[in-house]
């Protein structure tokens, strides 16, 4: 083929491509940290989108149309955060965006798709307030995948307290939006039990020393350390109790599961204990060929955080349920669809069964996650008597609202 | 009292990383008036050059730890001179007053986006080689690496300060900080001087690094934040002493530890960014500082 022939059909096959593309493409945004002290929750997440987003595309798309994500790395930094949904709204145009790992950049950045009318489903941020950021509005475009930090704190205190009866508890927490908010939802869960932490310390992300804040703990008489932060620092945490020759469980929000803690900290983090919304264990269909997906299209044996890439690859599987449900790509005719799911979703963590509401954006409810613990370099259960039922699929919890109602319906009848 | 003497200590072991990383702002400072504003990158680099050596990111382990550390010290010279080539000759040759500020800053972040690209974004672990249970002393407890990390660091300053103090080429050091015009009428290369003083300081900077990262984590953002405190190790102590980068390491991590402790770990760090106030509204050439009279 000669020079002339080539360029004319290259510019014709470019030509073609874009035009299917513009007519047929779904734009869905995808924002997450994918370097940095966050990246092993972005990148798993990000791999679990891409996964179900291929999954999807190679059974013929959503109504015949092909999705095409648009990835960022909004680098946990919260201003770069609001220049990626600047970019991805106005600029790329997408229909959805699925992201944020970190609570701050979240909140900083939704509220521009919140205006925008399109939604946002975040797939791995915890902050119990992501979700009622927008309260004050008739509707809200943000959703969420994960177990926010109430549920999480609440399974923190209740297995501190009522499993392991400890009634002197340390809470650190890193300086972030994440580790301060966090902290709030232990001590309110505490507060509950009429507890009280007997030190609540502080540290700063990149800290090299934990020796003072571990100190104020063990004089505290702490018996156990309730953590809420990122993987590098807990290590430091973790190796600097060893250093301290003072040795107490470690309980903490799910982070501890990450792959730069697990490394970092190496013998020092095992039996640190830690709520999952999925441990990587085969044990229901989906799961296993989930987890032997994800290995094979990115050579990995150990996902860096299987809780990111199984709470992204469902919520590319809502996402898509809801275009397919709504029949076109408004952000307000998605929101609705979100809101009123008609077939259940099957997802690797449960099986979504009316998800959202109009009032109730949160898919995850108390009930579905478990107890995870560092076993060997890994996160496994933490109790046989979850994992013997780790097959059954538990699903959203009827709200308790309406449950309560019911009684009183009976009464008054 | 075994608290204050574990904070003590803590102190005393973040306070020498802080004084090895401060004297090389020193050393340079002596001889040319300039600063490495990279003196944390080259303290990142000498930690990773260190744990591709040594550790198995690059396929490694090559060497073992104290056979990887003159590698790594050779690394540091050579990173030096080179900063002062690019960086700091042009300014000093056109007597600029703060074009060195700026090209050491941007000579910096090149470092650590290069760094990035090669060893990626995420936090290493670096091979401890000594054991990682802690020592009983005095009723507190130790890291074996933590004593590694005094000694070596201490051993580092005195090794430089006797290369200056006693051969040849350390006396042309000397003159050159006493006066760079004399120095260089009496046949003393003084261009050569400075270049060697970088290297040099990048040397004890790559040298910390490799040092320090088996207690913390290593990556190429290690090096900002402990660079940056190291900067105000070396104003209290005064930019021209070299007792005085010690002494304001351990005050600065002393002052951190105890604290962190005592006070709140909300505010471990402003207790030595008030008293860097203090030095700079009190004794601006520093603790230990000459005070230089500026002729105009």
């Amino acid at each position: 083929m000669n020079f002339k022939a080539s360029i004319v059909g290259f510019a014709v096959a470019a030509a073609l491509s874009a035009q299917v593309f513009a007519a047929d493409a779904i734009k869905v945004g995808l924002s997450g940290p994918f370097t940095g002290g966050s990246a092993p929750m972005g990148t798993s997440m990000r791999d679990g989108v891409k996964l179900a987003a291929q999954e999807i595309n190679a059974k013929g798309g959503i109504n015949g149309r092909k999705i095409e994500l648009i990835e960022r790395d909004d680098e946990a930094k919260n201003e770069r955060g609001v220049q990626v949904s600047q970019e991805l709204i106005n600029k790329e145009k997408v229909v959805a965006t699925l992201g944020y790992i970190n609570t701050g950049v979240s909140l900083a950045s939704q509220r521009f798709y919140q205006e925008a009318k399109i939604p946002v489903l975040n797939n791995v941020a915890t902050g119990s307030i992501v979700t009622h950021q927008f309260d004050d509005q008739p509707d809200n475009y943000v959703f969420r995948t994960s177990a926010n930090d109430t549920i999480q704190s609440g399974m923190i205190v209740k297995e501190v307290v009522d499993k392991r009866k400890y009634t002197k508890i340390a809470i650190l927490a890193d300086s972030t939006n994440y580790g301060q908010l966090g902290r709030e939802d232990v001590e309110k869960a505490l507060a509950a039990k009429g507890l009280k932490a007997v030190a609540v310390e502080k540290y700063n992300i990149k800290d090299v020393d934990m020796t003072p804040q571990l100190l104020k703990a063990k004089e505290a008489g702490a018996q156990v350390v309730v953590t809420y932060g990122i993987g590098p620092e807990l290590a430091q945490i973790a190796n600097g109790m060893v250093k301290l020759g003072w040795k107490v469980p470690m309980i903490g929000s799910w982070t501890l599961s990450m792959g730069n803690f697990i490394d970092n900290a190496g013998p020092n983090a095992e039996g640190a204990l830690m709520p999952q919304t999925f441990i990587q264990e085969p044990n229901t269909p989906k799961r296993k060929a989930f987890i032997e997906a994800y290995q094979k299209a990115y050579k990995v044996d150990r996902i860096p955080s299987p809780v990111s890439a199984a709470q992204g690859y469902d919520s590319m599987y809502l996402l898509a349920a809801a275009i397919k449900q709504a029949g076109n790509t408004e952000g307000p005719k998605i929101r609705e669809a979100l809101e009123n799911l008609k077939d259940p979703v099957e997802g690797v963590i449960t099986v979504y069964n009316k998800p959202y509401t109009h009032n109730d954006h949160e898919a995850i409810t108390a009930n579905i996650p478990v107890i995870g613990t560092v076993k060997g370099g890994r996160v496994v259960y933490a109790y046989e008597e979850d994992k013997k039922v780790g097959g059954e699929v538990r699903t959203k919890a009827a709200k308790a609202a309406p449950a309560a109602k019911a009684p009183a319906k009976e009464k008054a009848k | 009292m075994e608290i204050l003497l574990q904070l003590i200590f803590s102190g005393i072991a973040l306070g020498m990383i802080y004084a090895v990383i401060a004297f090389g702002y020193q050393l340079t400072f002596a001889t040319s008036g300039t600063l490495n504003f990279g003196q944390g990158e080259a303290l990142m680099l000498g930690a990773l050059v260190g744990l591709s050596l040594a550790g198995n990111v690059l396929g490694g382990p090559y060497l073992n730890f104290w056979l990887m550390i003159p590698l790594v010290m050779v690394f540091g010279l050579l990173q030096g001179a080179l900063v002062e080539f690019i960086g700091v000759r042009p300014a000093i040759k056109i007597k600029s007053e703060f074009g060195w500020i700026m090209s050491t800053i941007a000579l910096a972040i090149i470092f650590k986006n290069v760094a990035e690209n090669i060893w990626g974004k995420d936090d290493l672990k670096f091979p401890s080689p000594v054991s990682e249970a802690p020592l009983h002393f005095l009723g507190a407890n130790v890291l074996p690496m933590e004593i590694i990390i005094v000694v070596g660091a201490l051993a580092m300053m005195l090794a430089v300060e006797i290369f200056n103090r006693k051969s040849i080429y350390g006396k042309a050091v000397i003159a050159t900080s006493n006066d760079r015009d004399a120095a260089g009428l009496m046949g003393i290369n003084t261009r050569l001087v400075i270049t060697f003083s970088y290297a040099l300081s990048s040397m004890t900077a790559a040298f910390a690094g490799v040092l320090i990262a088996p207690v913390t984590l290593t990556g190429a953002t290690m090096g900002s934040v402990l660079g940056l405190k190291a900067f105000a190790v070396a104003i209290i102590g005064g930019l021209t002493s070299g007792v005085g980068v010690i002494v304001g390491g351990l005050i600065l991590g002393i002052a951190e530890t105890t604290t962190g402790f005592y006070i709140s770990t909300g505010y471990k760090d402003v207790p030595g960014l008030v008293l860097l106030l203090l030095v700079l509204a009190v004794k601006p050439a520093g603790l230990f500082g000459k005070t230089a009279i500026k002729k105009v």
